[in-house]
Parts: structure tokens; sequence; C-alpha cells
């Protein structure tokens, strides 16, 4: 199912259709920490993309400032190809967003919630109430208070607002918080679907396991800053190789593997040799490492790549970054 | 709790935003259904509706409740439960200061109750102009408040006229209400020892209660040393006069024009209360301050500054919305933070002010606040 979704025009000319989230240069400070700094983001329509960083990285904050929840100090955006703020209330027309925790009126229903909201929306709004709850599993909690409410429903009940607007955009702000891993399973497979009907899913989160099992691309935040960005595969395809070796001398492994260059980082483990090697390296270098150590009289019994994770990749980008400062 | 695959789709949801050209959300001007929704979240909240009946409702029902049980059990020792004395007293005493009160707690918890909730944001997220979110909330918040004072207020004037005495009391003679000035005088001459004895007057030569027993009979001297019957009926008009001024503001039931204006200004006090209330919340970003603050304005403030002529303060003071209420107060009640029954003593109890610039003073309170709250919403960070 897509999105049919007119052409939007912005200033009289067409707008950029290619980019859902669209920023360059964006900045905002507060007092003299800086928690966006000039952050360059591009998120492709129609994926799942995840935003990726550590906690206080700014994720949250670039959040707002997109939605008009607070000023930028300096830089453009747009979103779905409205520049924001100058079309801000088109733009959002199409967005919703979760950012936080999502909090509720407590001593109104879960229903009642989303009439209010559906009241700020237009007049379709309305009549998505039912379906939206029935889609996040809501409806028969639906009546009641959202203080019985515990946090997994509170998410859910988040989400349902975010449809009410039949969103192309949504942005979700550690969306699996408090989620049992049913709960989490079923936010995944959500996600998945929305963005199966066409729709663009912004995931922020520090869940790297999630977001690597939802989206098709994502960026890396870091004190304020997108230090990488695209699609995951890409990403990996970027990220050192690891080998894990079995032989009869490890040691002698070591010293051959250090003294020829060939990995980076090699040393020895539970599970035997354990060595990286240099960024870009492709299967020849595996099968080079092979040929040294057999011609060194060392017999292998096991030599393995390790496929990169998002997890591991995630610790490695932040811990270079972290390292030569 | 998952009864439904939560990744199914549902219908309705099937994408197609809205048309930028037909989409008003940017507009200023709240929806009827923002303002429906906003009515239902604050009449949803439970203590807030209780105190806000109670005061308005609840407190002056008791009361006049205890009187018709007590007037109907010992009707001597207890007076009527309504009646103009009545209605006054209790409108100036207690339904205009607490249903100000009442209705700046509704309008401080309207303005602070999406920020403390956290459902700001999520109406921000809509598009919706904030704008537009922050003045629905005066219309609901008016449409909640206001029928519960007008109901309360109804109560009491049904009371005071249905239960009103039926034999009027003035300076603790009894005798017929509602009489004009010749009608009035008429009384007294025909009543010369109980105008005498029980009313108020001054420079009567020769006349007074005590004495031989006043008798006018035209034609008959009167004894030496007393007065002649023309000195004594020009004495008792005197009387008349002196004291109808005073005659004229008891009724045995409040006069129709006295409730519709009591109304009015009672349903004014509650407007002011919500909208300021509403405004300071919305600057302050949260309730509780904002509530003693009005408590304070209210009950401490405006007294003071109603009565003390502070020289040099004096322009300070006629800004004071409280004030400005006390000019436009039906003269017929007793001042309402306190004071004498009024007529002409009003205007000597408290800082003087024409009716003029009061009604200015009111418009520049409920046009500032409300500026200064739709602002300061605009302008926050959600």
């Amino acid at each position: 199912m897509t999105t049919a979704v007119s052409s939007p025009v912005a200033n009289g000319r067409d707008v950029d259709r290619q980019w859902a989230v669209e920023t360059h240069g964006l900045v905002k400070r507060f007092d003299d920490n800086v928690a966006v700094n000039g952050v360059e983001l591009l998120v492709p329509r129609g994926c799942a993309f995840g935003y990726l960083g550590p906690n206080g990285a700014g994720k949250t904050t670039l959040i707002r400032v997109l939605l008009g929840l607070t000023r930028a100090d300096a830089g453009t955006m747009s979103l779905l190809g409205y520049p924001v703020p100058e079309q801000r209330a088109v733009a959002l027309a199409r967005v919703g967003a979760i950012v936080d925790e999502p909090r509720f009126h407590s001593h109104l229903t879960g229903r009642q919630n989303l009439q209010i909201l559906a009241a700020a929306r237009e007049r379709a709004a309305r009549d998505r109430i039912a379906p939206s709850l029935e889609r996040v599993g809501l409806q028969h909690r639906a009546n009641d208070k959202v203080a019985k409410y515990s946090m997994g429903m509170r998410q859910r009940l988040g989400v349902a607002a975010c449809l009410l607007g039949d969103p192309e955009l949504l942005i979700l702000d550690e969306p699996m918080n408090g989620l049992d891993p049913a709960g989490m399973r079923d936010m995944r497979d959500m996600i998945l679907s929305l963005v199966a009907e066409g729709r663009t899913v912004v995931l922020s989160s520090h869940l790297l396991d999630e977001v690597e099992r939802t989206c098709d691309a994502v960026a890396i935040v870091d004190r304020g800053n997108v230090i990488r960005q695209g699609s995951i595969a890409e990403l990996l395809a970027g990220a050192s190789v690891e080998l894990q070796i079995e032989c009869s001398d490890p040691d002698g492994a070591r010293r051959i593997l250090e003294a020829t260059k060939l990995g980076t980082s090699v040393e020895v483990g539970p599970n035997g040799l354990e060595a990286k090697l240099p960024l870009g390296t492709g299967r020849d270098a595996i099968a080079e490492v092979n040929r040294q150590l057999v011609e060194a009289g060392i017999s292998v019994y096991r030599l393995q790549e390790v496929q990169a994770s998002l997890e591991s990749w995630f610790l490695q980008v932040t811990s270079r970054l972290g390292s030569s400062e | 709790m998952t009864a439904a695959p939560i990744a199914s789709p549902a219908p309705g949801i099937v994408g197609g935003a809205p048309d930028p050209p037909k989409d008003h959300r940017g507009s200023w001007v709240p929806t009827l259904s923002l303002i429906t929704t906003r009515i239902m979240e604050i009449r949803k909240r439970r203590g807030l509706m209780i105190a806000l009946i109670v005061v308005n409702i609840g407190i002056p029902g008791i009361f006049l409740t205890v009187r018709l049980l007590a007037h109907a059990f010992a009707p001597k020792s207890f007076g009527p439960a309504g009646g103009y004395s009545v209605f006054t007293g209790l409108v100036a005493g207690l339904m205009y200061v607490f249903g100000f009160i009442v209705a700046a707690v509704v309008g401080c918890s309207a303005g602070s109750t999406d920020l403390t909730d956290g459902m700001f944001r999520h109406l921000v997220v809509t598009g919706r102009s904030r704008l537009a979110l922050y003045l629905a909330r005066i219309p609901a918040g008016l449409a909640v408040v206001l029928p519960i004072v007008a109901g309360g207020f109804a109560m009491v004037c049904v009371v005071c006229v249905l239960a009103a005495p039926t034999v009027d009391s003035f300076d603790g003679v009894s005798m017929p209400a509602g009489l004009t000035l010749n009608g009035f005088e008429h009384w007294v001459l025909a009543h010369p020892n109980k105008a005498l004895c029980n009313f108020n007057y001054s420079n009567i030569n020769n006349v007074g209660c005590g004495g031989p027993s006043v008798r006018i009979k035209p034609g008959s001297p009167p004894p030496p040393g007393q007065p002649t019957p023309a000195q004594v009926r020009a004495a008792l008009i005197s009387v008349a006069e002196q004291n109808y001024q005073s005659y004229s503001y008891t009724f045995l039931k409040p006069p129709g024009s006295l409730m519709i204006d009591t109304g009015l200004w009672i349903l004014l006090e509650a407007t002011i209360g919500f909208i300021v209330g509403l405004g300071l919340s919305s600057l302050l970003g949260q309730r509780t301050i904002a509530v003693v603050l009005m408590i304070v304005l209210e009950l401490i403030l405006t007294p003071i500054f109603s009565r003390a002529h502070i020289p040099h303060f004096i322009n300070f003071q006629r800004g004071i919305v409280g004030l400005a209420m006390a000019h436009i107060e039906p003269p017929a009640l007793p001042l309402a933070f306190g004071g004498d029954m009024n007529g002409g003593s009003r205007a000597m109890q408290i800082v003087p002010e024409s009716t003029e610039v009061a009604i200015i003073v009111i418009v520049a309170w409920l046009v500032f606040w409300t500026v200064i709250g739709g602002w300061r919403m605009v302008k926050r960070d959600a």
C-alpha cells in the first residue's frame, strides 16, 4: 500500500520530493552547551531511518527543533520538502511524532486524549481514532483512563496519536522504551508495516539491535554532530574485518600478523586468535593471512570472518571519535 | 492485551494528507471542535469541578437550607431564609470573592495543564497554531465556569425571592416596603412616635422621642413648651427626608433590576478571575504559584490598595482590577471586600475612580493577560 500524495508546492516551486527530512548546518544552543552542532542530515523517503547516538548526544533536541518544539539558532531544514519553520503547519499536517516519553492527560481515557489531538488536526482525523486504536491494539482499553495505562500502553497510544494525521513521516523518539519483548516485536512489526505502506519512519534510539533489525539506513550522532550516515549495508561494509583464528601456535601467529601488518589489532582470546584487519580490506587479505600462517608452519584449524554488527561498528566509530579528541 | 495484531492495516490509515491550500491549521482562530474538546478536558477534572460546584452552589445552598429549616422550625427566633438583606450579604460577602478565586483556579489549571501533563508538545506537533490552542481555552473555560456561577447565583435569587419576609423592617420598625418618598412621608406622619423613637435624625427643635405624646390636632393650641402641630409636621417630614435614602435600600426581596445587575457583575468577576488565571499560569508554566498569586491579589492586595490612599501611588492603585470592579459594583450591595452598607459612603471608603476609568482598567486587564499568556505559549519551548 503506498501513500498517495499530491505534489506539494513551496513558494511557487515544486518541493524536493527526495528527502523526508533535510537539514543543513543546523545549530541549537542552550547557553554555552551546543546540543545540535551544524547537523547535516538527509533522510530518504519511504524507509525506516535510525537516528542513533549515546545518551546526551542531541538526538531528542534535533527532533524537537525539526518539529518546531524549540527554535534553531542557525541552519535550514525541511520536512517532506516543505521549509520549516516557514511552512511548518503544512509540513506537520503530514507528520506524526512521539517526542520523549509519551505523556497524556491522565484523568482522561485514551480515546478522549485522541479526541483532543484529532480536534487539533483536520476534520478527517476524528474518523481515524478508532482505526488508530485498533491498529495499536488498544481498542479494548480505549475507554480506560490513561492513569491506568502501563508505559507500553502509553507508547502505543503515542503511536495511535501519530496515526491520526495519516502521516507520510513518523518521527518516533525511543518508541521501544518500556516495552516488554513481545511489545518490542509488535512495535517493530508495526514500524515495518508503516514503511511498507510508503511512509517514512525516523526512529531515534539507543537500542542498536532493534535499529539494525528495523531500519534501512542510519545516522550516528555524537555530541551534537552527525558523524556518519547512510544505509546500514554501506556503513557496515566500511567497518573493519574481524577474524577468529584457531591454530596450533596462537602466539606465533600473533607475531607473524603483527610483523606483516596484516592485522591492526591482534589478541589471543578464549576463542583463539582475534585479529582485526584494516578498513577496506577485501577477501584476498583473509586468504593472505591463511597463506602466511601456513607458510610459517602453523596449522590453521579454523579461520572465520566475524560479521560486523551495527553495535560493534557504532562502538568502533564512537570510540574512535572519542580517542581522537 | 494485544487483541488485534498491531501491524494489521486499519481502515482509514491509507495515506493521502490534506491539500495545503484547504488546511487552515495555521490560523489563530480556534475551531469549534478544538473548543469542545477543551471543555471536555476541563469538565473531566473531578476535583476542580467539585471545588467549583461546592463554592458556587454548595456553600450558598447549605447556608440557605439551614436558614430555611431554622425559620421553619423556629420562626420567632430565626428570620426568613431569603429576602433583600440575605441576598446582598451572600452575593457581596461570599459569591463575589470565592467565585473569583475558584474561577481563577480553573483558569490556572486550563493554562498549565497541557504543559504539566505533557500534552502541549503533542498538540504543537499537529501543526495547529499555538495561538489557536491557547485561545480555545478561553471560551472553553468560560463555558464551564460561567454556567456554574450563574447556576449558584440563580439559586440564591430564587430562594431570596421565594423565602423573603412578608413585612419589611426598617430600623427595627415593621412597615410597608417599597414606598415612594411621598408614601414614606405619609407613613411617618401617621406613625410619629415610631418614627421619632426609632429612626435616625438630627436638628429637629423641640420634637423628640420620650416626651409627651405627639398629637397633631389642627385648631387646638399646644400646651406651653410643646411644639405646634405645624412644627411637629415639619419635623416629621424632615425625619422622613433624612431617612428615605436608607429606607429606599431596604426591600422585602431583591428587585429584578438589582438581581440582573448583580448577576452580570458576578459573571464579569468570574470572567476576570478565569482569564487572569489563564494568562498568569500560561506565563509561569505551572499552576500552584499562579493560584497563590491570584489568592493574594484578591484577598490581600485588593482590599489594602483599595482602601489605603497612598500619595504618589494612587494611579497604580487605580490600576488594580478589584478596585475597578468595586466601582462598578451595583450600588445597593455592600462593598465586596468588606465595608458598610453603601449609599453615599462607598466613594469615601475606597480610592476614588471614575466609572470610565474603571471600565478601561477592566478591559485592559482582560486584554493584557490574554495577550501575555498567548505570547508565552507561542514563544515557549514545548
